[in-house]
């Protein structure tokens, strides 16, 4: 068997395709539909599922994050019999509970503080950190170093400024800057790391490259109740990246706190990884109905080509007796239609593609939902289009085949 | 040497729940390099007769043996095959693909049998058209000929494969009196190379140029 006789039946479908140009053109319509469909519905969901992901691993996958609930604190309100927020103890005993299960980063933060260096003045967050808190968040320097566990101890005035913040401000390692009325001395330069990404997580969003990172110790805006210095957050990064280990943990976290703040739930636990698989179930929904409308239309748009395909044969009758008449044998004549059909389908497929990159992309830009095109969903679309080809032509191809050649040469 | 035979062959048609009889208990039998003739009138059988030597049509009764072997026997590939390589066919009306050129249409033998190279096939084809008399039209389309060239392209597709056998169904139905002449002496010639040729024909110009004349009488059998 040689590709030949596969290659004049395509020839000769592809010749029959302009007999009736705009026949073809319009039985490509459901599927072409349907294809566009398809790649609209895979590049959203694609785009959506990307830009979940890359959502929650800014927040890290293997990380918890705690954060106080801060209208109860700052409303001023006895909490004193109650519980305080999180507080230095809290990590402290959750450090020891973790062992090496993790590290435990604290922070207080103070947003919008006016920093100045020379005669430049910029707003920006101080952060106050321990030094675990570095390696919680996974942030290092380009230049200088980090803050260490002595510089914490010891109350120094050291900080640790974001890379933007350092340009703007011309700032160097051993330069001094000025946070309103306290001044510290840069030890060294972040790294780049852009933002937290924690729009609709509840917690609060950082600029790592728009901070000064202090020691815990040296913060200048502390808020101190009853001796104790309330915290703004944890940050706790697991070794264990299993997702049902990350999930445990969280859970033990969050009682043994609630069990130190006598039940009284003033923090808030986010687990980026259980969020970033509900955002996955969420899409898989929307995944499952736009799927149906697709399937839905190529299966009309299959119906289509197969009610086409039967019109075509009836006319070609008299043709499909002299081919078996000059010796194409059942096969050649399946063949020959199902070529027939695939390209019709194919045509839709084809334009129905690029009207569906156009859709995606017009939605991207007045949705402004993202938007990523895979290999896969440009790949998939045309093969459904091709089986649905197959599906829907095998009919009327058998159709053809079948005729008795005597009375289709009589066909008028 | 008896190429073709028809062992009592029968073919009735149904039509609604009636049948009606087309051809009864026909006995023939085909030399090789001989032309027959069959006549009679209108609505005899003789179209019915050729489709069911031809293995375009099955008997309803009797069986038809080409060199010794019964058509009934053969799978439909077989038949598909044996009507590519052995037999060529010529209608009434000029049966021609609209699409596809004049040489194209002399191809198309070739692309449903053997596979051969294409610039033999060519060649072959070219020496056909030149045969016919057609060489300088072998780009046109169908549509652009008259009823006598597409006849002569006809011709040409049915000697592609060197057929032994050529059936021609009133190949000069609808052609004028030139025409039909150049046909038959086409059809002629062919005898000479051992090729049998069966032509159904009510053309009494046409019953001269046979060996061999069969008659079939017109039946009113309604079975
Ligand atoms: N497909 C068919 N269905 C029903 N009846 C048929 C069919 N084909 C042929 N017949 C009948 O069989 C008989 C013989 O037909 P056939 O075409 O063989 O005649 P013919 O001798 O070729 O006539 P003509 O010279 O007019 O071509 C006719 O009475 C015709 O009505
Ligand atoms: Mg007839």
């Amino acid at each position: 068997m040689t590709f030949y006789p596969l290659f004049f039946d395509i020839q000769d479908a592809w010749r029959n395709l302009f007999r009736r140009p705009l026949r073809s053109l319009l039985s490509g319509l459901g599927i072409g539909i349907g294809v566009a469909a398809l790649i609209a519905m895979l590049s959203l969901t694609e785009g959506a599922k990307r830009a979940a992901f890359e959502k929650f691993s800014s927040l890290g996958l293997q990380t918890l994050r705690l954060e106080a609930i801060a209208s109860q604190s700052e409303k001023g309100e006895s909490t004193m019999n109650l519980s305080q927020g999180i507080i230095q103890e809290d990590a402290v005993q959750l450090a020891e509970w973790l062992g090496m299960r993790g590290k435990i980063g604290v922070f207080i933060k103070k947003e919008g503080v006016r920093i100045s260096a020379g005669n430049k003045e910029v707003k920006a967050t101080v952060l106050g950190v321990n030094a675990g808190w570095f390696a919680a968040e996974g942030l290092s320097t380009t230049r200088g170093r980090l803050l260490y566990e002595g510089d914490i101890a010891h109350q120094e005035n050291y900080c640790v400024v974001g890379s933007a913040l350092a340009a703007n401000l011309q700032v160097e390692v051993l330069s001094t800057i000025r946070m309103e009325n306290h001044v510290a001395t840069v030890v060294g330069v972040a790294a780049r790391k852009g933002r937290l990404l924690t729009e609709g997580t509840g917690l609060s969003s950082v600029d790592f490259d728009n901070i000064v990172i202090m020691p815990l110790t040296s913060m200048p805006f502390p808020r101190v109740v009853a001796d104790r210095l309330l915290l703004d957050g944890l940050v706790v990064s697991l070794e264990q990246a299993h997702e049902s280990s990350v999930q445990f943990l969280a859970e033990q976290i969050r009682q043994i706190l609630l069990d130190s703040h006598r039940q009284v739930e003033d923090f808030h636990v986010v687990v980026p990884l259980t969020l970033l698989r509900e955002a996955e179930d969420s899409q898989k929904v929307f995944s499952l109905i736009m799927g149906a409308i697709a399937a839905l239309s190529l299966l009309v748009g299959g119906i289509g080509v197969m009610n086409i395909m039967l019109a075509n044969i009836a006319e070609q009758t008299r043709e499909i007796g002299l081919r078996m008449a000059v010796g194409a044998s059942q096969a050649r004549i399946i063949s020959l239609y199902l070529c027939h059909s695939i390209l019709l389908t194919m045509t839709g497929a084809i334009w129905g593609g690029v009207v569906g990159v156009l859709v995606a992309l017009l939605i991207q830009q007045f949705a402004g939902l993202p938007v990523v095109f895979s290999s896969f969903s440009l790949l998939v679309a045309p093969s459904f289009a091709v089986i649905t080809g197959i599906i829907f032509g095998l009919h009327p191809a058998r159709r053809a085949a079948t005729l008795e050649p005597a009375l289709a040469l009589r066909d008028s | 040497m008896v190429l073709l035979e028809a062992d009592k062959v029968s073919r009735s048609f149904r039509i609604g729940d009636q049948s009606s009889l087309a051809l009864s208990e026909h006995t023939l039998s085909v030399q090789a390099g001989e032309f027959l003739v069959l006549t009679g009138p209108s609505g005899s059988g003789k179209s019915t007769l050729l489709n069911v030597l031809s293995g375009l049509d099955r008997p309803s009764l009797g069986e038809v043996r080409y060199r010794g072997r019964s058509l009934a026997d053969m799978t439909q590939q077989e038949i598909a095959r044996l009507r590519n390589s052995s037999f060529g066919f010529i209608f009434q009306t000029p049966h021609l693909l609209p699409d596809r050129t004049v040489i194209e249409n002399v191809e198309l033998p070739f692309h449903y049998g053997c596979p051969r190279s294409f610039s033999e096939i060519r060649r072959r084809c070219l020496q056909l058209l030149e045969y016919v008399g057609m060489a300088p039209l072998t780009s046109r389309y169908p549509d652009t000929l008259s009823g006598g060239e597409m006849q002569r392209v006809v011709f040409a597709r049915a000697l592609a494969c060197n057929p032994e056998v050529i059936f021609a169904d009133e190949p000069t139905g609808s052609l004028d009196a030139e025409n039909s002449c150049k046909i038959l002496e086409l059809l002629k010639k062919q005898t000479a190379n051992n090729c049998s040729v069966i032509m159904a024909t009510h053309d009494p110009g046409g019953i001269f140029y046979g060996t061999r004349v069969v008659r079939l009488e017109k039946l009113h059998a309604n079975v």
